[in-house]
């Protein structure tokens, strides 16, 4: 379970103040998945960086599974599995090497790994290449080795930030069957995406976030009550405003 | 398991599998840097040897003015062969080292026992290449003029001793192992140089290359603590570089046990104990040489940027070797606690296997390690800097 309320977050860029993101609030519960939808720019990738406390929020604060990501950001970091925009791999490592790492780090011990490796790369599809080297992977074989990674400590809470970002069709339908099952398995799943079709497909809960701020959320049934519409496309391009980057 | 031997051994394995990293560290380097030693060793061995003893092959100008004086010159394993007419110029060419000038009146002053005129004509901004020979030339000609001094005042009914007040000999109290020429001057800066930047491409792969893969966020959504992470790449820089250390100073043995010792100076073939010793003097150094090497890539955006600030890293620890050079104080005790200054002065004391006390071993490895400590917050504090990951 994942608490936001009133994160505001800017840059000093040129001597301008950018505010990115300007008091934000939502929350992400158990066994749902929670979808930020947003166009490009809209301050979704840096509301999740201030989720798994990569940065520090100017104002406003952060609760997973109710926990204060300021004063115990060590013990958020462990309750999340974390997808960032930034998913490079250890070209020189295999992909089974990249997830032992990451499973190291979280400090599980060798064989717990072991068995969660096995597991996550059987969901994945990850036989065929799990012990070869990363580099000269494919798209959508460096996203599933990142989602790998970003699991194997088993979280309750899990952030993609744009996980279909240049997967193909198969590839993407695979993922989100996946996200499917952590929903089951009672996981908390928050994602973020530009793309609204991804969002609709998936979602039990919506956030739009535009310039900094939320400006709708609810389940879908409630976002198409609130604005009046039928068709959720016609909804959101309503409540953001413009029909700017919300289409892939 | 703690994450920053997590870290440590991650690190090294990637390092590992970089080829060419690793040749460069642990092949290239360690026979380069004997190598070059040994080749300047050789070399100025041999030339010196050349200079010293060979036919002297010197262009003399009015060679008719003074017969005895030309004779006496050949007798002296000197071949004397006709000079040109532009002396300096041929000297400023660098055709000749030096060319003998004889006055034209040196027959007139020689009769009538006035001091007759003789010019050596040498450039003496090129020390290294006509010192010796200058020097050569010069003794011969002073030996000559002793002589016929000498005998014109036992042809006067004087003692020769009369015109002889001081008598001057040299004493030498070098030991034969502390004889000093440019290749063991050269040993330190590059042992130095190698122990301090001999990291790089790890650190900067760890670091800057870290990020510029875009695997240094999720690396950071871990829950390890960025004081962990920073230390386990510290340390395995380090430990790598500490491994190029180790491997080039066995290659610097292997080469000075294959080359015959003939050829060059004994006093750089160094034993074993002696090797051990000089790894403790630039452990320090490699520590201190991997922290600044990451907290500078973990400031740089990239790995261009890092590379950048390659040659200000080269120069620092040629700093006290330019300041011995130009200013060759008497050692200092605080000299020991100046970072590459004091680790210059033991490797060169350990050459000449010149004892060090327990005290001295402490204030160098004490004040190295207590820089090291500076260096590893200053570094820590970089790595928690918002900037750091969030470049995207």
């Amino acid at each position: 379970m994942i608490e936001v309320q009133g994160l505001r977050k800017s840059f000093a860029a040129r001597g301008a103040t950018i505010r990115a993101v300007d008091d934000v609030s939502f929350e992400a519960r158990d066994g749902e998945i929670t979808g930020l939808l947003g166009p490009n720019g809209a301050g979704k990738t840096t509301t999740l960086r201030m989720l798994y406390t990569l940065m520090r929020p100017d104002a406003g604060r952060v609760l997973v599974d109710r926990l204060d990501a300021a004063l115990r950001p060590g013990d958020v970091r462990r309750r999340l599995g974390v997808l960032p925009d930034a998913r490079g791999l250890y070209k020189r490592l295999t992909a089974r090497e990249n997830i032992v790492y990451f499973g190291r780090l979280h400090g599980l011990d060798d064989s717990l790994v072991r068995s969660r490796t096995e597991r996550l790369a059987a969901a994945l599809g990850m036989r065929d290449f799990l012990d070869r080297r990363a580099e000269g992977f494919s798209q959508g074989q460096r996203t599933k080795t990142a989602i790998a990674r970003a699991l194997v400590h088993d979280p309750r809470n899990v952030l993609l930030d744009e996980p279909t970002n240049g997967l193909d069709v198969m590839t993407t339908r695979s993922l989100r069957q996946f996200l499917r099952e952590l929903r089951a398995e009672g996981r908390c799943v928050l994602f973020s995406s530009h793309i609204m079709q991804e969002v609709a497909a998936l979602c039990d809960r919506i956030v739009v976030i535009a310039q900094g701020r939320v400006v709708a959320q609810g389940t879908p049934d409630e976002l198409r009550a609130q604005t009046g519409r039928q068709n959720l496309e016609d909804a959101f391009v309503q409540v953001i405003g413009s029909e700017e980057g919300l289409f892939s | 398991m703690s994450a920053w031997w997590t870290v440590l051994r991650k690190e090294l394995v990637d390092a590992f599998r970089d080829r060419r990293m690793v040749v460069v560290a642990l092949l290239v380097m360690p026979l380069v840097v004997p190598l070059i030693l040994a080749g300047m060793s050789a070399l100025g061995t041999s030339r010196q040897a050349e200079k010293l003893e060979g036919t002297l092959e010197l262009p003399v100008i009015g060679a008719e003015h003074a017969p005895n004086l030309v004779a006496w010159l050949r007798t002296n394993d000197v071949r004397v062969v006709a000079g040109p007419d532009d002396p300096d110029a041929v000297v400023r060419r660098q055709e000749r080292e030096v060319i003998l000038r004889i006055d034209p009146r040196f027959a007139a002053d020689w009769r009538s026992g006035r001091p007759a005129g003789v010019e050596l004509v040498f450039d003496s901004s090129r020390p290294l290449q006509s010192g010796a020979t200058v020097a050569r030339l010069r003794a011969l000609l002073a030996g000559y003029d002793r002589q016929v001094g000498t005998l014109r005042l036992i042809a006067r009914g004087i003692h020769p001793s009369v015109a002889q007040p001081l008598q001057v000999a040299d004493r030498d109290v070098a030991a034969p192992e502390s004889r000093f020429d440019l290749a063991q001057q050269m040993l330190p800066y590059l042992l130095l140089l190698l122990s301090f930047i001999g990291g790089m491409q790890l650190a900067v792969d760890a670091t800057a290359g870290e990020r510029e893969r875009q695997s240094l966020e999720p690396l950071l959504a871990t829950p390890a603590s960025r004081e962990a992470i920073i230390s386990g790449k510290i340390l395995a820089t380090a430990a790598f570089t500490l491994l190029s250390v180790l491997v080039t100073l066995l290659m610097y043995r292997v080469v000075f046990a294959v080359v015959p010792s003939g050829r060059m100076d004994a006093s750089l073939a160094v034993p074993f104990d002696a090797l051990l010793r000089l790894v403790v003097v630039v452990l320090p150094v490699v520590l201190l040489g991997a922290t600044v090497l990451t907290a500078l890539a973990a400031f740089a955006r990239s790995h261009r940027e890092a590379q950048g600030y390659l040659p200000l890293l080269i120069f620092l620890p040629m700093l006290p070797t330019l300041y011995l050079m130009v200013a060759p104080v008497k050692t200092q005790p605080w000299m020991l606690a100046v970072p590459f200054l004091g680790q210059n002065q033991l490797i060169l004391r350990i050459l000449r296997d010149e004892p060090i006390g327990a005290g001295e071993w402490l204030l160098n490895l004490g004040a190295g390690l207590a820089l090291v400590a500076l260096a590893w917050w200053l570094a820590a504090r970089l790595y928690h800097r918002e900037q750091l990951a969030a470049s995207g």
